[in-house]
C-alpha cells in the first residue's frame, strides 16, 4: 500500500521535473522561436511598414521627357508614373534611341512641376548630370535615382519630373 | 482492541526531535511550514527596512542619505527580497502547513525534498544581502535585471544571479511537492471539485511556478554567460538583442504576478465564508476563474513592453488579452461579495484583513486595467503610477491576505489565540497608513514622476513627503504584528477547539493545537464544495 503510493508519487515527480526541465529549455528555444514567428507572421515587417506609414502619405510621381528641335533622339520614360512615400528612394529608367546615322551628344535639363517640389527631390544618380554621347542608331537605358525628402510639404500631392533634351554642339 | 494497539505501535507516535536537529533535518510539514513563515517574516522586515531607506531619501528632493548608485541597489534588493524572500516563501509555508491538514494527508509527499526546498532559501537570502558588501555593491538593475544593465555590473550581479538560481530550484521543488500532495494524497472522499479553494489556488500556483521559474533561470543564465563566457544573447554589437531579455523575463514575470496573487485569492475564499457563516458563493466558477487566470497569465507578457516599439497589431493583442484577465478576476470579486451578502458577518481580524484585501486589491486591479491600455501605458510606463498599482496588489493584496491567513490559522497552528485588540489595531493602522503611503503615488505617476530615481523635480515634493510619512508609520505598525505574534505564542489565551464558529473545513476537525503528526491514518470524508466537511470517519493522529 505504502509502496504503491510512493511509486505513484515518484512517477508524478519525474513528470513534473521533466516539465521544469522543458521550460528551462524553452527559455533558450525562445531565441529561434521569435525569429520564426516574426518571419511567418510578418510581424517585424509590420514594424517597418508602420514606421513608413508614420512618415507621410504617399505622393504621386509622373515622369516625362521631350526632345527639343535639333536633336535626332527618341526618348521614352519606362515608368510614366508611380506612388512613393516621402523618405524613400525611387529609381526609374528612361530609354533613349539615337535615330540618326551619326554620333550625337545631348544634355537633359530637368524641370519640376510644381517648381517648389524641386528642392525635395534629392537626386543621387541621373543621366542629366552629364552630357550623353550616342553612337549611330544606339539605344540605351539611363537611370534616375533620387530620395524623396521626408520634409516634403504635405500640400504637394503629386510631382511631375520632366526632362528637356538639347543637342550639344560639337 | 489488541489489533488496534498493535497498529499504533507502527505509527510514529514520538514527538518532535529536540534541539537544532529538529530544524536542520526537519521533515515534518508543520516544522518546515513554520520555518518558511519565520523566514518570510524576517525577509519582510529586511525588505521593509530597505523600503524605508528608499522613502527616507525621497522625503525631500535632492540627495540626502544615499548616492544614486546605492539608491538603485536599494530599490533592486527591496523588490527581489520582497518577491522571492517574503511573499513567495510565505505562501509556500502556508501551503506546507495547511494543505495536508485541509485535504487529510499525513504530510507533504516528499518530506526530505521539502527540507531541501526550505534550506536553499537562507543561503540565497545571504547571497542577496552580502552582495551589498562586495565591490560595486548589490545588483542595481531593478528587480527585473534588464539587460544590458545587468550584463555590465560588478560581482553583486553574479551573486544575485546565483541567488535566483537557488530560489528557483527551491520554489520548483516546493511546487512539485504541493502538486503531488494535492493530486495523490487527498483523503478518501476529498474529490478535486470539492477541495477547499486554498488547495485549488495552491495547485494552480504550483503549476505556474513549475512552468515559469525555469524560464527565469534560463534568462539569468544567459545574462551570466553574456557576462563571463563571451556569448552575445543580449549584446546588440554581437548580434544579440536586449529586447529579447525583456521577452524572456516577462514570460516568467507575468505568471509570477499571479503566483503571488492566486494563493491570496485562496485564503480570502476560506476566510470570507467562515466569517459570513455562509458557503462560498459560486465555488465552481471560482475554480474555473482560477484556472483561466492561470492560463491567461501566459498570454499577456508583452503588456510590460508597450514602450519597446512593438507593432500596433501586437500591442492590440496584448492589450485585449490583458483586459480579458479582468473577467475571471471580476468573477472572484463578485463571488466574495455575494458570499458576504446577507451573511451573518462578524469582523474578527482575519475578516477585516480579507475585506481590506477586496477593497484595495480591486483598486489595484482597476489601475492595472488602466495600465493595460497601450496608448495610456506609453505615458504611464515606468512611472510612480506603476509603483502605486503593484503595491496595491502586492501589499494590500498578497500581504494583507497573509496577515488574514496568519490571524485565521494561528489558533490551530499554535493552540493560542492572538490578541484581538492588537490584531484589530494592526489592521486599522495598516489600512490607513497603507493608503497614505501608496495612494499619492498614483498622482505622482500621472504627473510624470519616474520610478527608481533618488531625486525628483520640486513639484513632486508634497506627495513624496506624504508617502514617506505613510511608509514609516506603516512600517512601524508591522511591529504591532511582530509583538502580537510573539506575545501570543508565549502568553496567548489557550485556543478553543473551534475558535471560529463558521469554520468547517477539515483542518478544524483535528485537535487544537494541530498534533505533530496529523492524519497518520487517512480519514474517510463526506465533503461538499470548498472543502466543507459534513461527515468524517476514522483518521488517526500520531
Amino acid at each position: 500500500m505504502h509502496t504503491a503510493q510512493q511509486r505513484a508519487n515518484r512517477a508524478l515527480l519525474i513528470k513534473l521535473l521533466l516539465v521544469a526541465l522543458l521550460m528551462f529549455g524553452f527559455a533558450w528555444a525562445m531565441i529561434p522561436l521569435y525569429q520564426v514567428v516574426c518571419e511567418l507572421t510578418g510581424l517585424s515587417q509590420m514594424t517597418r511598414e508602420a514606421k513608413q506609414a508614420a512618415l507621410a502619405m504617399p505622393v504621386k510621381l509622373r515622369f516625362d521627357a521631350t526632345v527639343q528641335p535639333g536633336l535626332p533622339w527618341r526618348v521614352r520614360a519606362l515608368t510614366t508614373q508611380l506612388t512613393a512615400r516621402p523618405g524613400t528612394f525611387v529609381k526609374v529608367e528612361y530609354e533613349i534611341t539615337n535615330t540618326s546615322q551619326r554620333r550625337v551628344i545631348g544634355q537633359a535639363i530637368p524641370r519640376y512641376l510644381p517648381a517648389a517640389a524641386g528642392q525635395y527631390v534629392k537626386k543621387i544618380d541621373c543621366f542629366c548630370f552629364k552630357q550623353q554621347a550616342f553612337a549611330p542608331g544606339e539605344t540605351r537605358r539611363l537611370p534616375v535615382v533620387f530620395l524623396l525628402d521626408r520634409n516634403l510639404p504635405p500640400e504637394i500631392r503629386s510631382i511631375t519630373l520632366a526632362y528637356s533634351l538639347f543637342n550639344v554642339a560639337g | 482492541m489488541a489489533t488496534e494497539e498493535g497498529l499504533l505501535e507502527h505509527l510514529p507516535h514520538h514527538g518532535p526531535p529536540q534541539g537544532l536537529a529538529r530544524w536542520l533535518a526537519a521533515t515534518n510539514h508543520k516544522d518546515i511550514g513554520s520555518m518558511y513563515l519565520w523566514f518570510a517574516l524576517t525577509m519582510f522586515f529586511i525588505g521593509g527596512i530597505l523600503a524605508l531607506c528608499i522613502r527616507a531619501e525621497l522625503f525631500r528632493p535632492g540627495l540626502q542619505f544615499f548616492q544614486p548608485e546605492l539608491f538603485n541597489q536599494l530599490t533592486t534588493s527591496h523588490g527581489l527580497i520582497m518577491v522571492f524572500g517574503a511573499i513567495m516563501p510565505a505562501f509556500t509555508g502556508l501551503a506546507n502547513w495547511m494543505l495536508p491538514l485541509m485535504i487529510g494527508a499525513p504530510d507533504m509527499a516528499f518530506a526530505r525534498m521539502n527540507n531541501w526546498s526550505f534550506w536553499l532559501l537562507p543561503p540565497s537570502a545571504a547571497l542577496l544581502l552580502l552582495s551589498f558588501a562586495v565591490p560595486g555593491g548589490a545588483a542595481a538593475a531593478g528587480w527585473t535585471l534588464y539587460a544590458p544593465l545587468s550584463t555590465q555590473m560588478g560581482m553583486g550581479m553574479d551573486m544575485t544571479i546565483f541567488a535566483i538560481h537557488l530560489l528557483g530550484i527551491s520554489s520548483v521543488m516546493g511546487a512539485i511537492n504541493i502538486i503531488v500532495t494535492v493530486l495523490n494524497l487527498r483523503a478518501p472522499g476529498m474529490s478535486l471539485m470539492n477541495m477547499p479553494m486554498f488547495a485549488w489556488t495552491s495547485l494552480v500556483t504550483a503549476f505556474l511556478i513549475i512552468a515559469v521559474m525555469p524560464v527565469l533561470a534560463g534568462a539569468v543564465t544567459m545574462v551570466l554567460t553574456d557576462r563571463h563566457f563571451g556569448t552575445h544573447f543580449f549584446n546588440a554589437a554581437g548580434g544579440g538583442d536586449p529586447i529579447l531579455y525583456q521577452h524572456i523575463f516577462w514570460f516568467f514575470g507575468h505568471p509570477e504576478v499571479y503566483i503571488m496573487a492566486l494563493p491570496a485569492f485562496g485564503i480570502i475564499s476560506q476566510v470570507i465564508p467562515t466569517f459570513s457563516r455562509k458557503p462560498l458563493f459560486g465555488y465552481t466558477s471560482m475554480v474555473y476563474a482560477t484556472a483561466s487566470i492561470g492560463i491567461l497569465s501566459f498570454m499577456v507578457w508583452a503588456h510590460h513592453m508597450f514602450a519597446t516599439g512593438l507593432p500596433a497589431t501586437v500591442q492590440l493583442f496584448f492589450m485585449y488579452a490583458t483586459m480579458l484577465i479582468a473577467v475571471p478576476t471580476g468573477v472572484k470579486v463578485f463571488n466574495w461579495i455575494a458570499t458576504m451578502w446577507q451573511g451573518a458577518m462578524t469582523f474578527e481580524a482575519p475578516m477585516l484583513f480579507a475585506i481590506g484585501f477586496i477593497l484595495l486589491f480591486t483598486i489595484g486591479g482597476l489601475s492595472g486595467v488602466t495600465l493595460s491600455v497601450a496608448a495610456l501605458d506609453i505615458q504611464l510606463h515606468g512611472s510612480y503610477y506603476v509603483v502605486a498599482h503593484f503595491h496595491y496588489v502586492l501589499v494590500a493584496g498578497a500581504l494583507f491576505s497573509l496577515f488574514s491567513a496568519i490571524y485565521y490559522w494561528f489558533p490551530k497552528m499554535t493552540g493560542k489565540m492572538v490578541s484581538e485588540p492588537l490584531s484589530k489595531l494592526h489592521f486599522w493602522w495598516s489600512m490607513f497608513w497603507f493608503n497614505v503611503t501608496f495612494f499619492p503615488m498614483h498622482f505622482l505617476g500621472l504627473a510624470g514622476m519616474p520610478r527608481r530615481i533618488p531625486d525628483y523635480a520640486l513639484q513632486f515634493t508634497t506627495f513624496n513627503s506624504i508617502a514617506t510619512i505613510g511608509a514609516f508609520c506603516f512600517g512601524l505598525g508591522q511591529l504591532i504584528f511582530l509583538y502580537n505574534i510573539i506575545f501570543s505564542l508565549r502568553h496567548g489565551k489557550p485556543a478553543p477547539e473551534h475558535p471560529w464558529e463558521g469554520a468547517n473545513t477539515l483542518e478544524w476537525q483535528i485537535p487544537t493545537p494541530a498534533p505533530y503528526h496529523s492524519f497518520v491514518e487517512a480519514p474517510t470524508l463526506e465533503v461538499i464544495e470548498n472543502g466543507v466537511i459534513v461527515g468524517m470517519h476514522g483518521g488517526k493522529h500520531g
